[in-house]
């Protein structure tokens, strides 16, 4: 199994992104419903890993930080989500 | 990195919390329903025109107005799309797809009406638009949205009604359909937006 989306939030940062060309760091906070610091952190993991891009810039004068899923992330997430299938399959 | 390896339990948590966020991720658009009304008024004034030009109730000189017309409609997408781009907090697959499509079948319809004119010559023209709309709207549809589905099925019955109709209000009709069809859409997604 991949180790960086062992984490719950790791992994719902990525299946968040999954369906979305971009979304917005407030945004996927909100749909977490995780603190900007944690939120934060683990974001920093996945962009260092290059599971995740992020791209930041300026709206109405804010920092505006959006997050898009790459290729790699796609194909870690669909192995992972993989993995966990087989595990459960496994022991049932 | 060390981390705990997971148990059938937990295993099971972290599934049933990808289902939930992949369900909730509908594949719809975030914004585009101001550029749907845009073009839907855009292509039924030109098609209306036309009509009205053909039979005489409009001087020839009025056809002049159509680039004027597209060049605004285009105009706006563009300066919109770069603003609603700036703000949006999430912008989805389909949003980015839906724009493609939309590019890629408005301009083409512009190619048939500018350039190939003769081999399109008056509804048959006007028509092409609503090919154009019928096929962005599906495209939408094949996604899950309902709205699009009808309005897609609604521009289609208008070229199918206006293809039976009297030469004198086929026009009328393609520019209901556009109306209907193309706008209303838009019109609907904003509504549904707030």
């Amino acid at each position: 199994m991949d180790e960086l989306l062992l984490s719950k939030v790791r992994l719902g940062i990525v299946a968040e992104l999954l369906n979305f060309d971009w979304i917005a760091f407030s945004e996927l906070a909100r749909s977490l419903d995780v603190s900007n610091g944690n939120l934060g952190a683990h974001l920093s993991k996945l962009v260092d890993a290059g599971y995740v891009e992020e791209e930041k810039s300026f709206a109405n004068r804010r920092p505006l930080s959006r997050y898009r899923l790459t290729k790699r992330g796609r194909e870690a997430f669909a192995s992972h989500v993989a993995e966990l299938q087989s595990l459960l399959t496994a022991t049932s | 990195m060390s981390v705990e390896p997971l148990d059938a339990a937990a295993a099971q948590d972290h599934l049933e919390m990808v289902n939930r966020i992949l369900a909730e991720s509908q594949q719809r658009l975030c914004s585009g329903g101001e550029h749907f009304v845009v073009w839907g008024i855009g292509s039924a004034y030109i098609t209306v025109l036309f009509q009205l030009v053909h039979e005489a109730l409009l001087p020839s000189a009025a056809a002049w107005s159509v680039p004027v017309v597209i060049a605004a409609c285009a105009a706006f997408s563009i300066v919109r799309g770069r603003q609603t781009r700036r703000v949006l907090q999430r912008s989805s697959l389909l949003q980015r797809e839906f724009f493609n499509v939309l590019w890629l079948t408005l301009g083409l319809a512009f190619v048939v009406d500018v350039a190939v004119f003769n081999i399109f010559p008056g509804l048959a023209g006007a028509a092409i638009w609503s090919v154009a709309e019928a096929i962005v709207l599906l495209y939408i549809g094949m996604h899950g949205n309902r709205r699009a589905q009808i309005a897609g099925v609604l521009v289609i019955v208008s070229l199918v009604v206006a293809n039976f109709a009297s030469p004198g209000i086929a026009g009328y009709v393609l520019g209901a359909g556009m109306l209907v069809g193309y706008a209303g859409f838009g019109a609907s997604e904003l509504l549904a937006r707030e």
